[in-house]
């Protein structure tokens, strides 16, 4: 039900011409664009159904994983923390990481924002390369680029600033993109017929506005890399991920499982510090944890609301300037003040503060792993990027797609389950349906819990309580998927127009009734489109799951990369770009088929 | 009429020619159909029809904002069309201009939007108060005074009502100090006492600056006692071009009326 697209049922036509029939259609005709759509839908439903089946997830299973539970439980306490001197260095070195692979890729993505947004790009080919470039980031994994890096720079700090840095460019460059094609071309336009310069338009009239939302992305994407560089960890990039995949590999849960609840710990710390950062540095703007693909669009909207609101507010005091004080002396006197640079106001001292803070973490960062740069750097880039071509299925063809499929099927099989425990709590979350304010609190706690713990964390306690293979994996992208489809479905909810709610609650309907008839119609095309990013977002992240030991292909690939046979590699990309290409493809024609 | 001191100014005084100027977007009926129109310095001319008649695009042409499809624009002894884009900024630096939306950037402060009035003479890029040179701040700021928003300059913008804003946008146009002045339905966005103040601004000013002023109204009455000239636009095309001396509010009616020759008659 979760997936089936189900169009709205529109009203009858009004006035339709009474056919020859029993009497006037009440029904409408059934539109073959829909009838594909749903049809596609039942397809992909059928498909995780079926995933779920044949990975054996049942039941039977989890309550024997219950059992297991317990003595998992024996095998991890008590907990072994490291002394604060041994966990200083690795966590350092994991924000600095954090820190300036996520500079990088803002820096990457700022220029390739402007080329790739249909309103500023220089011209046509310039925004086909812009673009393309940021397709191709987003579709090489972190995992694959940092085994590139190491072949070309060793195993130092910088190979994970430039895997992950330039892997967000893929996220970070899009959704830039997109905050300056939705831009007010008007500003522009009056500096441009002030005879402003093309560099200057871009500064003065499009970087206001988008700088909030470039913030915005930027300090979710610190939180994404973050939990990445914890699985690089897995795959030799120094930090707090490579002392956990030790741990674990010699078998010491106490340390493995004390260190994830460092990592917890540091990811709850990063969010509170990035929604100060937020605060100090976007005064004003509402406060609400990063939501991926959304954000972007998010911020301008409110922003706006806040602009009207505050519009009103300043007609008041214009008002009763004009009744009591002479505005003309007010401006002349401000005139004789001779101030020509804004009040130290609190709010004003705060946000510098923020600014010193944050220019002086980046150049601490940035000096760090400059510092380690010098360690490797064993081959020639271009004899190294050499290894990586022709793509080759070495002996293996079988095997990587029987690997393909699994992880399909755990990407399917986690959506389904994911979408089965997100939706509720994602629509209970919302102001607008849930019974009351308590319920719609508990509900978003709940979500943004769940989304503080890092989806390698669920997936060790998983793989510990039942042992490596793709149930592990499923179970733990499922969990992982409340967090965002969650929030995402709990904000498209809370997003619908008041206006019919209010319509129907008028006609007398009951809350279900007015969540079916007018909720939920306005929200189905965005649960699809969130349904079929999450789609995407798993089979991703199955992927880099199969590395730590979910199995699949991120199994065969870290296998390929451990005996360097690179071709297959490159192979292994193609084949998961393929898959996430394909349901991007579907997803795309199943929006345009419910909107 | 005083006489005319400008150096790129022709012999007769136009400082704003447009000749037999067509411009079309895609496969519509052009935008502008072979418009032919001059402006001579200190000249108040105001452009009536109605909404969609090309009056927008005929101001963006002045400034090179758009460029004709066929015809020739010339612009204080710049032709338009041809212009290089430094040429265009030399142009436009010396043409204000002041939009129905005005345009202002929101989240900045109010003097800094008046100081963008000043970046077609500044070289580099820049964003945020401190980087504009103290001449440039103190002159906007003098301009600020002279609207009456001196005392909201470290305001966000998009904090200001519709009538400040508009003032806002007229003072980052004054800092120019342009000799040509661009307006498009300036206070169409505008309640009616918002309206009158910023039209009253404009003027005054237009008339201390002496500027050659093209304007797109929709005040009939305001247009006759105010334009030198009225110059009526249907479908792209100038259906009237006449002094407002002698011309009476029907025949100035005569452009919103959808049928009918372009003869200046009252409508039956």
């Amino acid at each position: 039900m979760a997936t089936a697209p189900a169009p709205p049922a529109p009203a009858p036509p009004p006035g339709g011409a009474p056919a020859g029939g029993p009497g006037p259609r009440t029904l409408p005709r059934p539109r073959p664009a829909s009838a594909a759509a749903a049809l596609t839908g039942a397809a992909l439903l059928a498909a995780a159904v079926w995933s779920l089946i044949d990975l054996r997830i049942n039941v039977a299973t989890l309550a024997d994983s219950a059992g297991n539970a317990a003595d998992f439980l024996s095998r991890m306490l008590p907990l072994d923390f490291p002394p604060l001197a041994e966990l200083a260095p690795p966590l350092l070195e994991t924000l600095a990481i954090v820190t300036a692979a996520t500079v990088l890729s803002v820096v990457l993505s700022v220029p390739l924002a402007v080329w790739a947004a249909g309103n500023t790009a220089p011209g046509r080919p310039a925004r086909a390369a812009a673009r393309a470039a940021i397709v191709v980031a987003r579709a090489v994994p972190d995992v694959v680029l940092a085994v590139l890096f190491f072949r070309i720079l060793g195993f130092g700090a910088l190979t994970g600033v430039l895997a992950m840095g330039l892997h967000s460019v893929g996220m970070v460059g899009k959704l830039y993109a997109d905050a300056v094609e939705q831009i007010d071309e008007g500003p522009r336009t009056a500096l441009r017929a002030a005879g402003a310069s093309r560099l200057q338009e871009l500064v003065g009239g499009v970087l206001p506005q988008v700088l909030p939302a470039f913030i915005a992305t930027a300090l979710h994407r610190f939180d994404v890399n973050l939990r990445i560089s914890v699985i690089l960890g897995f795959v030799g990039v120094a930090g707090i991920g490579q002392e956990i995949s030790h741990a674990l590999g010699r078998l010491d849960y106490q340390r493995g499982m004390a260190l994830a609840v460092v990592v917890l710990a540091l990811c709850v710390a990063v969010e509170l510090v990035s929604v100060a950062a937020r605060r100090a540095l976007l005064p004003g703007t509402e406060q609400r944890a990063g939501g991926l693909a959304r954000l972007a669009a998010r911020v301008a909207p409110a922003l706006r609301a806040r602009r009207a609101g505050a519009r009103d507010a300043a007609e008041a005091p214009e008002g009763a300037a004009a009744a009591g004080a002479d505005p003309r002396a007010a401006s002349a006197a401000a005139l004789a003040s001779g101030r020509l640079t804004p009040r130290w106001t609190a709010g004003r001292v705060r946000r510098a503060l923020a600014v010193g803070a944050a220019a002086a973490a980046v150049a601490a960062s940035v000096a760090a792993v400059a510092a380690e740069a010098g360690a490797g750097g064993s081959r020639a880039p271009l004899e190294a990027l050499a290894l990586f071509w022709p793509p080759e299925a070495g002996g293996i063809g079988g095997r990587l797609l029987e690997g393909l499929l699994l992880t399909v099927q755990i990407a399917f099989a986690a959506t389904l389950l994911g979408a089965l425990l997100a939706l509720p709590v994602g629509v209970l979350a919302a102001r607008n349906v849930a019974p009351n304010s308590g319920v719609a609190q508990a509900c978003r706690m709940f979500i943004v819990v769940v989304r503080g713990v890092p989806e390698l964390i669920l997936a060790i306690v998983f793989v510990v309580m039942i042992g490596l293979g793709p149930v592990a994996g499923t179970l733990a992208l499922s969990i992982g998927a409340v967090g965002l489809l969650g929030k995402l479905v709990a904000d498209s909810v809370e997003e619908v127009d008041p206006g019919p709610e209010r319509a129907l609650r008028a006609v007398g309907a009951s809350g279900p009734q007015v969540f079916l008839s007018a909720t939920l119609p306005q929200a189905l095309p965005a649960f699809i489109g969130h349904l079929m990013y999450q789609l995407d977002v798993n089979i991703r992240s199955a992927t880099v799951l199969g590395i730590v030991g979910a199995g699949g292909i991120g199994y065969e690939l870290l296998n390929a990369a451990r005996v360097q046979e690179f071709g297959t590699v490159t192979l292994i990309t193609l084949m998961v770009f393929a898959v996430v290409m394909a349901v991007e493809a579907l997803a795309v024609r199943l929006r345009r088929a419910a909107a | 009429m005083e006489p005319d001191t400008r150096p790129e100014a022709a012999a007769d005084g136009a400082v704003v020619e447009f000749d037999a100027v067509t411009k079309s977007f895609g496969a519509d009926a052009p935008a502008l159909d072979e418009v032919s129109l001059t402006a001579r310095a200190g000249e108040v001319v105001v452009l009536l029809g109605l909404s969609g008649s090309g009056k927008s695009t005929l101001l963006r042409h002045v400034d090179g904002l758009q460029a004709p499809t066929s015809g020739r624009v010339r612009v204080l002894g710049t032709d338009v069309g041809a212009a290089s884009s430094r040429e265009l900024r030399r142009l436009r630096r010396r043409v204000g201009f002041v939009f129905q939306q005005f345009h202002l950037v929101g989240p900045l402060t109010v003097l800094e939007n008046a100081c963008h009035g000043a970046l077609g003479g500044l070289r580099a890029p820049r964003l945020g108060l401190p980087l504009y040179p103290r001449s440039v701040r103190r002159a906007a700021l003098e301009q600020l005074d002279r609207v009456g928003l001196a005392d909201r300059a470290f305001q966000r913008a998009d904090t200001l009502s519709g009538g400040q804003q508009q003032r806002v946008a007229v003072a980052r146009a004054l800092l120019q100090r342009p000799e040509i002045l661009l307006a498009d339905e300036p206070v169409a966005s505008l309640d009616p006492e918002s309206a009158h103040q910023v039209m009253e601004l404009i003027r005054a000013v237009a008339a201390e600056e002496r500027l050659t002023v093209l304007c797109s109204l929709h005040q009939v009455d305001l247009a006759l006692s105010w334009g030198d000239r009225v110059v009526g636009l249907r479908s792209g095309r100038v259906v009237m071009d006449a002094p407002t001396a002698g011309l009476g509010r029907d025949d100035a009616m005569a452009v919103y009326s959808r049928v009918g020759a372009p003869a200046p008659a009252p409508a039956a």
